[in-house]
């Protein structure tokens, strides 16, 4: 399959490794607009590269879409944002990715707490099958001694479901099971889940490729809210939904080595019609991927 | 190896056909040869046991004398009971730490562990009788109900750590990450994600290893020994049902033995049956349940 | 770094927390500590058992030589002399009585559940198959003393005076408890095991393998000869090994139908003894010179034979189950 889409990219298979061209940095995002800084990022299974050296600025209170063919490394990308990448054994990643000043692989960091500052929701949605509704949105923040005492919990529980536009649905109900809900609203309940953490990054992997077109819709309305507070960054394979939902766009692509590279990244309104990149130009225009 | 087509090639005859159903008529007559003895077993001991069974069967002692008719079987099942239940106690927390072990630690020190679990599943529960004699009769300096339950809970270690690790490595890895992403620690998410999740498994696991615990009579006999009289304490050496029913069946000359051996012999049968069948009932409804609920 | 802007909404925005190891990283390393001193606890508790047993056996190992002890054919508590091998022999043959029984039987009924029945039948029967290994020990050794005993006693008297005459092997003396009653009462509870082994073994044939045969017009005889069979050979001997294992260490059962007799019998018909039985029968009533560290030497003697048989069982079956997942 890369073959065949090697096959069809353009200049990039007659140009050796070395002299792959990533992406100019786009410095154009001032700093106070800047929440994550990611600086030469290479990402790894054992010794397979799986990201080569990305350099990216993810703007504050935006919406940026990953997107890209399957095997680009997104959302592997993505997971070395919260310290996912590395819970499977052998993986690793270096680079600098620093969030709000910090650098976030400094060993002096706990990455359970960089899970709890930025909050990840799964392409399956996830709810605790043995908790309430209620309990999946308070427990995660009582554990983390976020919140404490029964009112408290009722609050925070009422707050996260209304953010996450869920809380109609089940205000009456929210004593039953996390699993009794549909597809669509499982993964608004883990969304809300984690909302209560308070985070102020959102990151998104792939939350509607199992879902409804309907449920779908809701999710992106939903984002478009949560825009004002915080920073969503979406991997998406669905460049439809990139153009209607994100602000920024960033186009990966796996190169002749099998790792993913920046090809480039700028507002969604540019990239999508005047890209700057041949690669980036067809693969919008569907002739790979 | 290879499977030789060639020769299946020929048209299907008289022969062939005759030799498919043998296999058939053959299979099924294994499966009824084997089943007879259980009917036998579960026909014998029923027929000859209802008769001896009553309330006081079940509210007295034995008499010191085991060829004197009357009396009942109290203290035996009241110390079956009181074993296995101190059994499962250290056995449980016990297991399901060395199953989180063994889930965490992967490599040659978990498959070491794992290994170790297997073999002692397989040792004779005779052997497991003389192992805790020497570390705790000979030590304590004499035969105890303590003794006796603790050689029950070696019995019972293996089977509950390999059903609860079964049970984690069936938990699906998004539950897993869903709880790292959230920050959760390792020990909080075992606590309040995986146990919970888990939780009929490693209730059905343990149901398997108190069935099989209550059935065991070599490894009680050189730890607790046996008791006459009746008697709760666990420091003190202990009755219990398989104990009486081998005592008793040793004496099965005298009527009143062999009678009170048939007696106990269907209460150990029911308790068991009861503990066995509930498990696996739990086991088929988590099954039917499980493709639905995720 | 920039101080965070007091933001309008109604959740607020907790402090910014800190990042670095705080204390609940440090329960975490408490858990995964206690996870491990618990499991190093128990192994080590039962290694200490293990190495206790030996430790008082020893001085009997000494005294007799290893190789003397186990092949040593008198014992004689009174007169302080011990010898295994009654004992050895008595376990090896009814385990390879048993397993003469046991073996056809529950690999045919594992067939029966995984070639030849609809799954809706197959279910129960494996589950009632299952149920004869529930059955406690004790109350197969009841029954099998007050029933099966006295019915096998005119067939064994019967196999003696016939085949008897020629094979002294199946010959007198008939008293009815003997090796082959043990053997028989040890067939039924091992049966469920090697069937349930084994049942596993046939269910993982690779489906593409036996619709290969039958594509062709195979048989279910077919398949099972050509494909079931074959690839399950391994699988099959693993199975027999943890059988075996299983068979070595039954006690309570036999001691009620072996016979009770330390000294080696000349036929399978002869009362006998094994290791587990001896160990259960005397142990409580060894009060001369050395006698109850001979019987815990048995029980070492038993635990060696119980380990090797069932590690190798077990070496085997992890080897089948891998070979089998990269779909030989």
């Amino acid at each position: 399959m890369e073959e065949a889409q090697m096959a069809t990219a353009t200049d990039i298979t007659q140009t050796p490794v070395a002299a792959q061209h990533t992406a100019e940095f786009d410095h154009s995002l001032p700093d106070a607009a800047v929440v994550l800084k990611l600086r030469n990022v290479d990402a790894f299974y054992g010794s397979r590269r799986v990201v080569r050296d990305i350099s990216l600025d993810i703007a504050r209170n935006a919406i940026t879409a990953i997107i890209g063919p399957s095997g680009s490394g997104k959302s592997t990308l993505l997971r070395c944002i919260d310290r996912m990448h590395e819970v499977v054994p052998h993986a690793r990643a270096t680079g600098l990715i620093e969030y709000r000043g910090i650098d976030l692989y400094d060993k002096r960091i706990d990455p359970a707490a960089v899970r709890r500052s930025i909050g990840m929701v799964f392409q399956q949605p996830n709810p605790f099958p043995t908790m309430s509704i209620f309990d999946n949105v308070a427990a995660p923040a009582r554990f983390n001694g976020l919140v404490h005492g029964k009112n408290a919990a009722a609050d925070l529980v009422e707050r996260s479901l209304q953010r996450a536009a869920l809380w109609d649905e089940v205000k009456d109900k929210l004593h039953q099971s996390g699993s009794s809900l549909s597809g669509g609203q499982q993964q608004r309940l883990c969304i809300a889940r984690a909302l209560a953490l308070a985070p102020d990054v959102l990151l998104m992997d792939e939350p509607c490729s199992a879902l409804d077109p309907i449920a779908t819709l809701q999710i992106e309305q939903l984002m478009a809210d949560l825009r004002a507070n915080y920073t969503i960054l979406i991997v998406t394979h669905n460049m439809q939904q990139a153009a209607r939902v994100s602000d920024r766009t960033v186009f990966l692509t796996m190169g002749e080595d099998g790792a993913g590279y920046l090809v480039e990244e700028g507002p969604t309104g540019r990239i999508f019609t005047q890209p700057r990149e041949q690669l980036t130009e067809d693969y919008i225009s569907g002739r790979f991927g | 190896m290879a499977v030789e087509y060639e020769t299946l090639l020929k048209p299907t005859s008289q022969a062939r056909r005759l030799r498919a159903n043998l296999v058939v008529i053959l299979a099924v007559a294994a499966t009824l040869i084997a089943l007879v003895p259980l009917v036998a077993v579960g026909t014998y001991v029923i027929s000859q046991g209802i008769g001896v069974i009553n309330l006081d069967f079940f509210t007295q002692d034995p008499p010191g004398d085991l060829s004197a008719s009357g009396g009942g079987i109290r203290n035996a099942i009241i110390g079956t009971l009181e074993m296995a239940g101190f059994a499962t106690v250290i056995s449980t927390p016990v297991g399901i730490l060395i199953a989180i072990f063994n889930t965490e630690v992967g490599g040659r020190i978990g498959a070491g562990t794992r290994f170790f679990i297997d073999v002692l599943a397989a040792l004779p529960s005779i052997v497991v009788g003389i192992f805790v004699y020497t570390l705790v009769v000979v030590a304590q300096g004499h035969f105890s109900g303590f003794a006796g339950s603790l050689a029950l809970a070696v019995i019972m270690l293996p089977t509950i750590v390999v059903s609860t690790e079964e049970m984690f490595r069936l938990l699906p890895r998004p539950l897993s990450e869903g709880a790292r992403a959230l920050g959760l620690t390792r020990w909080r998410t075992y606590l309040s994600v995986f146990i919970p999740t888990a939780l009929s498994g490693i209730f059905t696991g343990l149901l398997l290893a108190v069935s099989r615990a209550v059935g065991e009579t070599a490894p009680l006999i050189f730890t607790s020994l046996g008791n006459n009289f009746f008697s709760t304490d666990m420091s003190e050496p202990m009755q219990a049902l398989p104990l009486l029913i081998y005592r008793n069946a040793l004496n099965s000359a005298f009527p009143a033995a062999r009678d009170r051996a048939m007696g106990a012999a269907l209460t150990l049968i029911a308790i068991v049956l009861v503990f066995n069948l509930l498990g696996r009932w739990l086991v088929s409804r988590r099954r039917a349940a499980g493709s639905t609920a995720r | 770094m920039t101080a965070r802007t007091q933001s309008p909404l109604e959740i607020p925005r907790a402090p910014q927390r800190s990042l670095t190891r705080g204390l609940l990283r440090e329960g975490d390393l408490l858990f995964r500590l206690l996870a491990l001193i618990v499991t190093v606890a128990a192994v080590g508790v039962i290694a200490l058992m293990m190495v206790d047993s030996v430790q008082t056996a020893w001085p009997v190992f000494q005294q007799f030589g290893i190789i003397g002890f186990v092949t040593g054919q008198e014992w004689s508590p009174a007169f302080a002399i011990y010898g295994a091998w009654p004992f050895l022999y008595g376990t090896l043959l009814t385990s390879a009585l048993a397993l003469i029984i046991a073996v056809p039987i529950a690999v045919l009924i594992a067939l029966l559940v995984t070639d030849v029945l609809p799954p809706r039948l197959a279910q129960p029967v494996a589950i009632v198959v299952d149920l004869l290994a529930a059955v406690p020990s004790v109350v197969w050794g009841l029954w099998g003393l007050l029933v099966l005993v006295p019915i096998i006693r005119p067939f064994e008297h019967d196999v003696a005076a016939s085949l008897g005459q020629t094979i002294p092997f199946l010959g007198p003396p008939t008293p009815g408890p003997s090796y082959f009653a043990a053997g028989l009462i040890i067939a039924m509870m091992v049966i469920p095991i090697i069937a349930a082994v084994t049942r596993e073994i046939f269910a993982s044939t690779p489906r593409l393998q036996r619709e290969a045969v039958q594509a062709l017009g195979g048989t279910r005889w077919d398949v099972v000869r050509r494909v079931v069979l074959p690839l399950g050979r391994t699988g099959i001997v693993a199975a027999v090994l943890l059988g075996l294992g299983r068979a070595i260490g039954e006690t309570i059962a036999v001691t009620m139908v072996v016979g009770n007799n330390p000294l080696v019998g000349g036929s399978i018909f002869s009362p006998g003894y094994t290791l587990s039985s001896v160990i259960a029968n005397e142990f409580n009533e060894a009060t001369e010179t050395l006698h109850p560290e001979a019987l815990i030497a048995l029980g070492v003697v038993l635990l060696a034979f119980a380990v090797a048989v069932n590690g190798a069982g077990l070496m085997i079956r992890r080897r089948f189950e891998r070979s089998a997942g990269r779909g030989r």
